[in-house]
C-alpha cells in the first residue's frame, strides 16, 4: 500500500500533476480489491483516460466561469469593501453550489464504475437537487450554530442512498432524521465547553477557566470521531435493498486508536525529513566554507538565517524543493498506509451482510457512460479520501 | 469435445474457478480446461454452454490487493469475470495467457485530442484576451480606497517574495534624513500632487536595480537602483516614470489581471502547485511587462515632469546608457531590465525631450543626495 501510494505520488509530481488520474485509478483498484463483502472482492473499473477527458471537458467551461468570477469578485470586494480578503469569502459562497454538485456527480461516477460479483452499482441523476438541498441545509447549519447538522447529514445521505442501485435493485435508506442526534452529543458538549471556557477566559480575564480546555478539547475530538463512526454505523444499519440488510459494528475506540497511531507516524516521519533537510543544509554550507568552524563564529540567534545566506540560491532552492516534495509524498503515502486503509479495513471487517439469498434475484444494470467522469470534482478539488 | 494433440503435448490442465457471467450476482463453480486446438480457455459448468476465452484475449486485473487471488477478464466481454484462487491455476495462466498484463488500448483518441485542444484554447483565450480586456475596463472604475487595498496586499506579497528566506517581509529603508530627501524630490517634481491619488514612496533594501509601481499610488524603489545612479536626477527620472504608470493606472490593470489568471491557472493545477503559482504571478507583477505604449506614455510623462520642474529629462538617457554599457552582456534579471525591445528608442526620446533651459544644479543638494544614498542604514517593518 505504502509503496503503491509512494510510487504513484512520485509519478504525479514528476509529471506536474498529470499522473494524478492514473494514481487515483490505481489506488482505487487496490482499495476496492481489498474489500470483500461476503468473500467476493469489489472491482473498480474506472479508467484514467476517461478521468482525464472529463477533467478537460470541465476545464473548457470552468475556465470561463472561474476566471470571470475571480476577477469580478476581486473587483467588487475592492470597490465595495476596500478589502482584498473579502473576495475569498464571496468566492467560497459562489463556488459552494458547484462544489456540492461535483460531490454528487463524483459519487455517481464512482458507483457506476464499481462492481461486486460483476454486477454494477449505480446512482440516478440528481446532482442539482442534491446541491440545492445541501446549500440550504448548510445555511441552516450555520444559522443554528451546527445543531441542525445531524438532521442534514441524515437528509443528504438518504437523498443519495435512495437513488443508489445495486444491479436492478434499489437501495432504501430507512430511519428518521433525529436518528443521528445520540451520536452527536459528545461532539456538541465538547465544543460547547471548549468555546464556553474560551469565551469566559477572554471575558473575565480568568486564566483558570481556560484550564478546562485540557479536558474539553480532547473530548470534542473524541466526539468528532464518535459522531463520524457512530453516524455511519446508524445510517448503514438502516440501509437495505429489500431482503439484504447490513449489520455494521465499527468500534469508535478502534478508529480513534488508528487516528492517534497514524498521526504519530505521519508527524514523526515529517519531523525526520525536516531534520535530515536541516542537516543537509549544514553539510552543504560546510562543504562550501570548508568545514564546520563557521558555526562558532555566528551569532546563535541569527545562525539559521546566516547559514541560509551563505549558500548559492540554487542549492537552497533545490534542497528546499526536494524536501518539500519528499515531505508531501511521504505524508500522503503514510496517510494511506496508516490511516485511510486501516480505517477502511476496520469498517469492512466489522460489516456483516444478511439476506444474501436475494442475490439470486439481482441482475445487471446498463452502463452509465458519463463522459465528464469526475471532472468537476477534480477541477474544484472536492476532497475525497481516495 | 475432442482435442487432438500432436507431439509433446502440455500437461492436460484441469482447474477450478469462480465464474461471474455478468448477468446474475450468483457465481458459478466452473471447471476449467484448455482447448489446445483453439488456444483457448474453456469455462465449463453444469447446464450451461461452455464459455470459450481465447488465451490471447485474457487479461488480469491490475493493482490488486491480494496476490493470492487472480481475477481474469476477456477483452471482448466487458462484464464477465473469472476468479482463480489457487497457486497452480495462477501459474498456468501466467505461463499460457501471453497478454495477461497488457494495458487496454486507448479508446476515443480523437475526443481526447479535441477536448485537450479545447481546454488549452479556452484557458489561453481567458488568460490572454478576455481577462486583460475586462481587467482594463474595470480598472477605470475602481475607487481609490479599493486601489489602495489592492496595492497594500500586493506590496505585502512582493516584500515576502523578495526576502531571501521567503519568510519575513523585506524591510523598508527609512533613515530619517534619507526619507526627507526622498520626500523633497517628490515635492520638487510634483509640487501640486498627482491628481486624485495620494502618492506613497518606499525604498526596499534589495540589490536589484529596479523600481515598480503598485495600485493605489504606491511606488517602490530598490536600494540597488539608488546606489547604481550617479546623480539624483537619474533617480528622479525613474521616480517620475513610475508616477507615470500610477497616473495611467497600469499597475491596477496588471493586478486585476493576475487575480483573474490565478483563478484559471489554479483550476489547471489544483492544489498541487497553488503556492508556486502565486509566486510566479507575483514575479510577473514585479517585472511588470506593460505594453510598449504604456512604457512610452510613462516615459513621456516623466520627461514632462522633469522638464516642468526645470530639470533635464536626459538624465534618464544617461542612466540607461550607463546601465547598458555596464551590464550589457550580463544574463538574468538585469538583462530583462535592460533588453526592453525599444530601449534605444527610449534613450533617444529622453534626449529629444530636453528643453531649452534646464537647471545646472541637480535636483537634490549634495548633502541630501548623500542622505538618500544611505537611506537603508535604518530599516523598519511598517511605514516608509
Amino acid at each position: 500500500m505504502f509503496w503503491l501510494a509512494f510510487k504513484t505520488g512520485l509519478l504525479t509530481i514528476l509529471t506536474l500533476g498529470f499522473y494524478r488520474f492514473w494514481m487515483k485509478t490505481r489506488l482505487r483498484r487496490w482499495y476496492w480489491s481489498a474489500t470483500r463483502p461476503a468473500g467476493i472482492p469489489l472491482e473498480y473499473t474506472g479508467q484514467p483516460l476517461e478521468k482525464l477527458l472529463g477533467f478537460l471537458i470541465v476545464v473548457v467551461f470552468l475556465a470561463f466561469y472561474l476566471g470571470l468570477a475571480n476577477l469580478i469578485l476581486t473587483f467588487v470586494s475592492l470597490a465595495v469593501f476596500a478589502e482584498y480578503t473579502f473576495a475569498y469569502v464571496i468566492s467560497a459562497i459562489v463556488i459552494a453550489p458547484l462544489w456540492f454538485f461535483a460531490q454528487y456527480r463524483s459519487r455517481r461516477y464512482v458507483l457506476a464504475r464499481t462492481r461486486w460479483r460483476s454486477i454494477r452499482f449505480g446512482l440516478e441523476p440528481g446532482a442539482w437537487g442534491y446541491a440545492r438541498r445541501a446549500l440550504l441545509g448548510w445555511i441552516g447549519v450555520v444559522l443554528s450554530l451546527g445543531m441542525s447538522h445531524p438532521a442534514l447529514r441524515f437528509q443528504l445521505e438518504k437523498y443519495r442512498n435512495d437513488r443508489t442501485f445495486y444491479g436492478n435493485h434499489r437501495l432504501q435508506q430507512g430511519g428518521h432524521k433525529t436518528m443521528l442526534y445520540p451520536a452527536f452529543v459528545h461532539l456538541a458538549l465538547g465544543v460547547f465547553f471548549t468555546v464556553g471556557s474560551f469565551l469566559a477566559a477572554m471575558e473575565e480575564g480568568q486564566e483558570g477557566i481556560a484550564m478546562m480546555m485540557v479536558v474539553s478539547v480532547p473530548w470534542a475530538l473524541f466526539g468528532l470521531v464518535h459522531y463520524i463512526v457512530e453516524g455511519r454505523r446508524i445510517m448503514a444499519s438502516h440501509l437495505t435493498t429489500g431482503a439484504m440488510t447490513l449489520v455494521p459494528k465499527p468500534r469508535v475506540l478502534k478508529v480513534l486508536h488508528i487516528y492517534v497511531v497514524g498521526n504519530l507516524f505521519r508527524f514523526s516521519a515529517a519531523l525526520l525529513i525536516l531534520m535530515i533537510t536541516g542537516f543537509l543544509f549544514l553539510a552543504a554550507a560546510a562543504a562550501i566554507l570548508g568545514g564546520f568552524e563557521f558555526l562558532f563564529q555566528m551569532d546563535p540567534d541569527e545562525m539559521a538565517e546566516d547559514v541560509f545566506l551563505t549558500m548559492p540560491a540554487w542549492i537552497t532552492g533545490a534542497l528546499g524543493l526536494a524536501s518539500y516534495f519528499l515531505l508531501f509524498l511521504v505524508w500522503s503515502a503514510l496517510t494511506h498506509a496508516f490511516i485511510t486503509f486501516p480505517i477502511w479495513r476496520h469498517y469492512a471487517e466489522t460489516l456483516q451482510i444478511d439476506g444474501l439469498a436475494e442475490l439470486g434475484e439481482i441482475s445487471q444494470r446498463g452502463r452509465d457512460e458519463f463522459a465528464e467522469a469526475e471532472g468537476f470534482a477534480e477541477a474544484l478539488d472536492v476532497g475525497a479520501a481516495i | 469435445m475432442t482435442v487432438i494433440r500432436i507431439g509433446a503435448a502440455p500437461e492436460p490442465f484441469q482447474g477450478k474457478g469462480l465464474y461471474f457471467d455478468g448477468d446474475s450476482a450468483l457465481p458459478v463453480q466452473a471447471e476449467l480446461a484448455m482447448d489446445e486446438r483453439r488456444r483457448a480457455l474453456m469455462i465449463l459448468s453444469d447446464g450451461r454452454e461452455p464459455v470459450v476465452w481465447p488465451l490471447d484475449d485474457i487479461r488480469a486485473l491490475a493493482d490488486q490487493a491480494d496476490p493470492e487471488v487472480m481475477t481474469l477478464r476477456q477483452t471482448n466481454d466487458p462484464i464477465a469475470r473469472l476468479v482463480l484462487s489457487t497457486e497452480e491455476e495462477r501459474r498456468i495462466m501466467q505461463a499460457r495467457a501471453s497478454n495477461l498484463r497488457k494495458a487496454p488500448p486507448v479508446e476515443r483518441k480523437g475526443r481526447l485530442v479535441a477536448w485537450s485542444l479545447g481546454a488549452i484554447a479556452s484557458v489561453a483565450i481567458m488568460v490572454t484576451v478576455l481577462i486583460p480586456l475586462l481587467a482594463d475596463g474595470l480598472a477605470e472604475y475602481l475607487p481609490p480606497a479599493g486601489e489602495r487595498a489592492l496595492g497594500d496586499a500586493t506590496l505585502g506579497q512582493i516584500r515576502t517574495f523578495l526576502d531571501e528566506t521567503r519568510m519575513n517581509p523585506l524591510p523598508f529603508c527609512e533613515a530619517e534624513e534619507g526619507s526627507a530627501a526622498l520626500a523633497q524630490m517628490g515635492q520638487t517634481l510634483f509640487p501640486d500632487g498627482i491628481g486624485e491619488q495620494e502618492l506613497r514612496v518606499y525604498v526596499l533594501e534589495h540589490e536589484m536595480v529596479n523600481a515598480f509601481a503598485l495600485p493605489g499610488g504606491i511606488i517602490v524603489l530598490f536600494d540597488g537602483l539608488i546606489q547604481e545612479a550617479e546623480t539624483p536626477d537619474e533617480v528622479a527620472s525613474v521616480y517620475a516614470h513610475e508616477v507615470g504608470h500610477v497616473v495611467a493606472r497600469d499597475p491596477t490593470r496588471i493586478a486585476l489581471r493576475s487575480a483573474g489568471s490565478i483563478g484559471v491557472l489554479g483550476l489547471l493545477f489544483g492544489d498541487f502547485a497553488g503556492g508556486a503559482l502565486i509566486l510566479f504571478l507575483t514575479e510577473r507583477i514585479i517585472q511588470a511587462d506593460y505594453t510598449q505604449e504604456a512604457e512610452a506614455a510613462a516615459d513621456a510623462y516623466a520627461h514632462a515632469a522633469m522638464a516642468d520642474a526645470g530639470y533635464d529629462p536626459a538624465a534618464m538617457a544617461s542612466f540607461f546608457e550607463r546601465l547598458r554599457d555596464e551590464y550589457g552582456d550580463t544574463p538574468g534579471w538585469i538583462q530583462q531590465f535592460m533588453s526592453h525591445p525599444n530601449f534605444a528608442d527610449r534613450i533617444a526620446a529622453a534626449r529629444a525631450a530636453t528643453p531649452d533651459d534646464v537647471s545646472d544644479a541637480p535636483i537634490l543638494s549634495d548633502a541630501d543626495w548623500a542622505a538618500l544614498r544611505s537611506i537603508c542604514e535604518e530599516t523598519g517593518e511598517t511605514s516608509g
